[in-house]
């Protein structure tokens, strides 16, 4: 005599792999989603923190214009610090472009003024009254409008921000509908244990426990993997990154943090409540067809 | 499981004008009127097709009449919620004609099924099982898988399960009808030291009408959807087809 009492429901070895495929596919790529989405948050954010408060200024002319510049800069509401970059600061900005060797002396390099605005500035006001503040003094500038810039950068992580949740949402649905379809073929497939269950005196919810259990653990592991190979996925992308693009680009923040774990945690719970959910709600509403 | 906190002589099993219709004009049954006694142990007869079957699955809840009523245990299930009808349904122990046994339990898991279903400990009721299979004549089969064994070896695991709870009413469909006559007699001594022992209130759907005469009991007869008493000796030697 076998010790352990085999299943009430047995395991269907074809139907339960290629679930547990899809429940995993569904996890990877939603983790994934995840992933992209918070660190696009966080790169956007020290992106857009670091540069919001920076002008730069391009002058054309002379130090006296240059000194003239930096002057009426200070001298305009708004603007918290101004300062002239040294051609030493400048080269240093130019080295991923140029190369370590240094830029040609007789390279003429554009002067350069490092403003920063006040906190509470109101910035398409405060770079329209800065540019005309500097051309009443018949100086040849140009401002760089970082400020309008990073609102752009903003509103456009916003948004992909936005289409990863959707993303997510739309696969998180998906992958209800198809547990409660494999819910539905399982309960037809194995109709007879259902019924003598029931004719044994069986409660709706013992039934669906049955059910709810095996799900459960389904969508548990298979979440588990899904999550375990968006992380491998994360990882290898930041590794390419930070091989490639990532000093010219100056992408600051690509790193794994609590939240993507927070991310990546929160997946094989989600997708095993989800199945649990869905099994047994299919079932249930399967039984209560039945006297 | 008894729970008989109702009067102690009402039937427990009651059908009332009951019919049952599969469509428009197809009445299987149409007008069945009975009533079994606790303790009583009655044989229900009739040819094929005349919806014997059909009369014991109103009788295990499997389905609701179309017209009528059917009472279990002095309970009137026209208007029990489903919840209240499982409680019911676990003081009756059904042998199904087709047997109904799952096959990925093995035999002594299929007997054990409903008092798992019960909440029972294994170890409470295994020696129980073990028991009941050996008297069956199935002590060497406990791990054999249902299709692994005969058709009279499935119906033997059938019965063991249907009796293996006690219960309180026993709805039989044709449990003899894969054995030999010798295996049947001792099958059908099983019901019977059930229904003397326990009280057992037994009904038992069949043709094999040498085990009805042999009997003694009382006999129903099922013919144009309506059911007969038939005083037992007068249930004729070759019923007309
Ligand atoms: N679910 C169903 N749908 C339609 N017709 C059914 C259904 N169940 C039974 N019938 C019909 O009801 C009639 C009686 O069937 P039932 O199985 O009750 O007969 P029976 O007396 O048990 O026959 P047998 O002695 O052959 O077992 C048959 O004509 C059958 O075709
Ligand atoms: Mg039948």
């Amino acid at each position: 005599m076998s010790a352990a009492a085999s299943p009430l429901l047995p395991k269907e070895d074809a139907r339960e792999a290629a679930l547990f495929f899809v429940v995993c596919a569904l996890c990877f790529l939603a983790a994934l989603s995840g992933l992209v989405a918070r660190s696009a948050y966080a790169a956007a954010d020290a992106w857009t923190s670091d540069v919001s408060g920076e002008i730069t200024i391009r002058v054309r002319g002379d130090d006296a214009a240059l000194a003239n510049a930096v002057e009426i800069t200070k001298a305009t509401p708004g603007i918290a610090t101004a300062r002239p970059i040294t051609r030493d600061e400048a080269e240093e900005l130019l080295r991923p472009w140029l190369g370590a060797g240094g830029v040609p002396v007789s390279l003429p390099l554009p002067r350069l003024i490092a403003a920063e605005a006040a906190p509470a500035a109101d910035a398409p006001d405060l770079l329209r009254r800065l540019a005309a503040a500097l051309k009443s003094a018949k100086l040849d500038t140009i401002v760089d409008d970082h400020l309008v810039w990073s609102g752009d950068v903003r509103k456009s992580i916003d948004l992909a921000g936005l289409v990863a949740l959707i993303a997510v949402g739309l696969l998180g649905a998906t992958g209800l509908a198809v547990i409660a379809f494999a819910t539905h073929a399982t309960l037809l497939a194995r109709r007879d244990i259902v019924e003598i269950l029931h004719l044994s005196g069986a409660q709706d919810g013992y039934i669906a426990g049955l059910f709810e259990r095996r799900f459960l653990m389904l969508g548990v592991q298979a979440g588990a993997l899904g999550a375990l190979l968006a992380f491998g996925a994360a990882a290898f992308i930041l590794y390419l990154l930070r091989q490639s693009v990532a000093q010219i680009w100056l992408l600051p923040e690509l790193s794994l943090s609590l939240a993507d774990g927070l991310i990546l945690g929160m997946a094989p719970l989600v997708a095993g409540a989800a199945s649990m959910i869905a099994a047994r709600v299919t079932v249930m509403r399967s039984l209560s067809d039945m006297v | 499981m008894r729970e008989q906190g109702l009067a102690a002589d009402s039937p427990v099993l009651r059908l009332d004008r009951a019919g049952v219709s599969f469509g428009p004009d197809s009445d299987v049954l149409a007008d069945v009127s009975l009533s079994l006694s606790p303790g009583s142990l009655t044989f229900l007869t009739g040819p094929s097709g005349a919806g014997k079957s059909t009369l014991l699955k109103l009788a295990y809840l499997g389905l609701r009449p179309t017209a009528g009523r059917v009472s279990l245990f002095g309970v009137d299930t026209t208007h029990l919620r489903r919840r209240d009808l499982a409680p019911l349904r676990r003081r009756i122990g059904v042998v199904f004609q087709e047997f109904r046994l799952l096959d990925h339990l093995t035999a002594y898991e299929n007997v054990a099924l409903p008092l798992r279903v019960l909440g029972g400990q294994e170890k409470a009721y295994r020696q129980d099982v073990i028991e009941l299979l050996t008297w069956v004549g199935l002590g060497d089969r406990l791990d054999a898988r249902p299709a692994t064994l005969s058709g009279g070896e499935k119906q033997r695991v059938a019965i063991a399960r249907a009796v293996v709870v006690k219960p309180d009413l026993i709805l039989a469909d044709e449990p003899t009808g894969n054995v030999d006559e010798e295996m049947g007699e001792r099958l059908f001594r099983l019901f019977r030291e059930l229904n003397k022992r326990l009280r057992t209130t037994i009904l038992i759907a069949t043709h094999d009408l040498a085990l009805v005469r042999k009997s003694k009991a009382d006999v129903l007869r099922l013919a144009d959807g309506m059911v007969v008493r038939v005083p037992h000796a007068a249930e004729p030697k070759s019923p007309p087809q």
